[in-house]
């Protein structure tokens, strides 16, 4: 059994093209069907996003499958075998793990270790999971992919701090005020800038949202459109920075339109409860001095963008520590892999053994039957016995190997010792192995 | 005997340290685990020498220090299971260890004076050592706060934002070990002022402690200098907006005269406290 894959990926192609090569757009579940219908792949799971659209495989020779994958691509999405083969990555057996391990981490994703990716890897396992394409070998592989990810999140900084201007003013917000729940949220001008960060605010479910604006009639347009809101006409500016906690200004005004000694007088009746201004405003809405108020925490789109880059630069100085987590997983998972490769043999012994415990029943069928039904069954089982007796050690020793030269050694040896048949005449039985247990008895 | 949970404490400070730079969740359990058996062996010890002493270790500067780090600590795991957050326990620790040091080293039981006898007297120490416990706490967490405060502030957040629970919740957990810490002072004093006068009424009244037990006393004085700033932060954070910062740091002056007060001070200036 080999390990394929085939992908695009931000990394390999533009967008144009991944737009075409979606496999979202008709559906995983049917890509999947359909690429069990062509019978060269045993197991396989689409892993589709707008990144990447990558479809894993474990068949029995990757080097005749990638070509029929390669054409199923194209064929699938309508999109020429020209076009798309120049963007085209493949990688085999422990290289594909290594990739979706890195996948799963994030540590592939155009902002680095973000989390989604590992939840539409999860995603993209279960649905061939419900359509039944995966089997043994793809089952372990997503698993322990699932667990590569949980382990680099966890144990290194790649995932942590905001990479994301919004983002970044939530964690501060969250960092200053706890839950933001109790929170009351002011933004002053009713631009499409202020619009956003206000829905952004209004997805962390603050209590309340307040629009302020010169133009009345842009304020309750904007609050409308928002849902949940309320606008403020301007002479009430006061009275609305005193009762909120985080302030988002995104004026288009020449100059400040708050100062410092303006701001100091609103934080009077607050008793200096903490007052997070944000602006967002370019050029600016708010005096920097400002910021030199006690208890008033002010952050302007600069030093929001510098605390992002901050937190990428702290990413990318994790990424060796989750590389080297990804590798020790992949040799954890070669070490199984390898392994797998005395499965047919092991198959093939039994069957063998099998296959002569029962001609030799059936030799013997005229001297048995004129024994007892109850004694023959018991003959049945004894006979059974003796075989998985037999097969217990060399099975046991067998499934211990774990590198590719031993396991093709005693596989050969095998063969020849016993008269094996060759694996491939029994596998081209059954294209689609379903999670059937590896032992066929009785 | 009190060897044993300073060791320990000192082996969960490594801990929480490790858990603080690394953010590893299997150490930081670790980290509480080895301070509850700390707390648990503290617990051990200080019952053992009520059952030989027959009276609760906390009437000489010493055992009572060893008292008040076993109050700590109880204070602080109650404070890190109820909020879940163990980023405290690398500023607490260091605490622990250096006054448990004190009892290790010096580990005699005083006998206790007859003139101490009666429940007044135990009211008024360990309401005092309970109240101490919790301005520990709150200078610790007060610290805390500023120096998220400043990284917040200056724009450069990094590694205590990245550890550290909100600004809303360092500052609730300021305020309210302070009220608790407030409370249980001036039960102690009031108890301590009442118990005195009775002491001065009854047969000891010619003993030198007792007659020293006035405002003059250094160990009484700063005791309610103490009482007036706690005071005066109550009041500030609640009536003129000194919430936040300078909360924070009135709570960390607050805890330095209260230590203050309870080592030097009690080893060699007192003339009432010297049991």
């Amino acid at each position: 059994m080999q390990l394929l894959l085939i992908g695009i990926s931000h990394r390999t192609a533009p967008v144009e093209l991944r737009e075409r090569v979606d496999f979202q757009v008709r559906g995983v579940a049917g890509a999947l069907r359909a690429l069990a219908e062509r019978g060269s792949a045993r197991e396989a799971v689409v892993v589709s996003t707008c990144n990447r659209a990558e479809l894993y495989v474990a068949c029995d020779e990757a080097a005749a499958t990638r070509q029929d994958v390669v054409r199923f691509v194209s064929e699938y999405n309508g999109v020429p075998a020209a076009e798309v083969a120049p963007h085209i990555y493949e990688v085999v057996d422990l290289e594909v793990a290594r990739h979706l391990f890195r996948v799963a981490a994030g540590l592939d994703s155009l902002v680095m270790g973000e989390p989604q990716i590992l939840g539409q890897v999860k995603d993209a396992h279960t649905v061939a999971s419900d359509t039944q394409t995966v089997g043994p070998v793809l089952n372990r592989l997503f698993h322990t992919s699932f667990a590569v990810g949980k382990r680099v999140r966890s144990e290194t900084g790649v995932g942590s701090g905001a990479v994301s201007i919004s983002y970044a003013a939530v964690a501060l917000a969250r960092k200053i005020f706890g839950d933001l729940n109790s929170r009351s949220v002011a933004v002053i001008g009713a631009g499409e800038m202020g619009k956003l960060t206000a829905l952004h605010m209004k997805a962390q479910s603050v209590q309340h949202i307040t629009i302020v604006s010169r133009t009345m009639a842009h304020a309750a347009r904007t609050a409308e459109a928002i849902g949940g809101a309320s606008a403020a006409p301007w002479e009430e500016l006061d009275a609305v920075l005193s009762a909120s906690d985080i302030v988002i200004t995104a004026t288009g005004a020449a100059a400040p339109i708050l100062t410092k000694a303006h701001i100091e007088a609103v934080m009077r009746p607050r008793r200096n409860r903490p007052l997070f201004i944000i602006d967002i405003a370019m050029p600016r809405d708010v005096e920097a001095q400002a910021g030199e108020i006690e208890q008033v925490f002010l952050y302007n789109i600069d030093d929001l963008q510098s605390t992002v880059r901050e937190n990428m630069a702290r990413r990318a100085s994790e990424v060796s520590r989750a590389e080297s987590i990804v590798r020790d997983e992949v040799d954890k998972f070669g070490v199984w892999f390898r392994s797998r490769g005395v499965i047919p043999t092991v198959v093939a012994l039994r069957e063998r053994f099998e296959a002569i415990r029962r001609a030799e029943l059936e030799r013997l069928q005229f001297k048995l039957s004129t024994l007892p039904p109850d004694a023959r069954a018991r003959v049945d089982e004894i006979t059974h016995l003796i075989v998985e007796k037999l097969l217990l050690t060399p099975t046991e020793q067998l499934k211990s190997l774990n590198d590719a030269d031993t396991v093709g050694a005693y596989s050969e040896a095998l063969t020849r010792l016993f008269g094996l048949s060759e694996p491939e005449e029994r596998r081209k039985v059954e294209p689609f192995a379903r999670n059937r247990p590896p032992t066929t008895r009785r | 005997m009190n060897l044993v949970p300073l060791a320990l404490y000192a082996v969960a400070l490594v801990a929480y340290a490790w858990h603080f730079a690394q953010r590893n969740p299997v150490v930081g359990r670790s980290a509480t685990t080895l301070l509850v058996a700390a707390a648990l062996s503290h617990t051990f010890v200080i019952g053992m020498q009520t059952m030989e002493a027959g009276h609760v270790p906390m009437t000489g500067a010493t055992s009572a220090i060893s008292t008040f780090v076993w109050m700590l600590a109880l204070s602080y795991l109650y404070l890190e299971m109820t909020t879940d957050e163990r980023a405290m326990g690398v500023f607490i620790l260091p605490l622990l260890v250096a006054l448990q040091a004190i009892p290790a080293f010096n580990p005699s039981i005083e006998d206790r004076a007859e003139v101490l006898q009666g429940p007044l007297f135990g009211i008024h120490v360990s309401s005092l050592l309970f109240a101490y416990a919790s301005f520990a706490l709150a200078c610790v967490v007060g610290i805390t706060y500023v120096l998220l405060f400043k990284e917040i502030k200056a724009k450069h957040l990094g590694f205590f934002y990245a550890r550290l629970p909100s600004l809303q919740v360092l500052d609730r957990m300021n305020q309210g070990a302070i009220v608790i810490g407030w409370i249980f002072l001036t039960i102690g004093i009031i108890v301590g002022a009442f118990w005195a006068a009775q002491a001065r009424g009854g047969y000891s009244a010619l003993d030198p402690r007792v007659q020293a037990m006035s405002l003059q006393d250094p160990k009484i004085f700063v005791a309610l200098v103490c009482w007036l700033v706690y005071s005066f932060e109550l009041f500030a954070a609640r009536r003129i907006g000194w919430g936040g910062r300078r909360a924070a740091y009135l709570s960390a002056v607050g805890f330095l005269i209260v230590l203050f007060n309870f080592v030097p001070i009690s080893y060699f200036f007192s003339k009432s406290h010297n049991f």
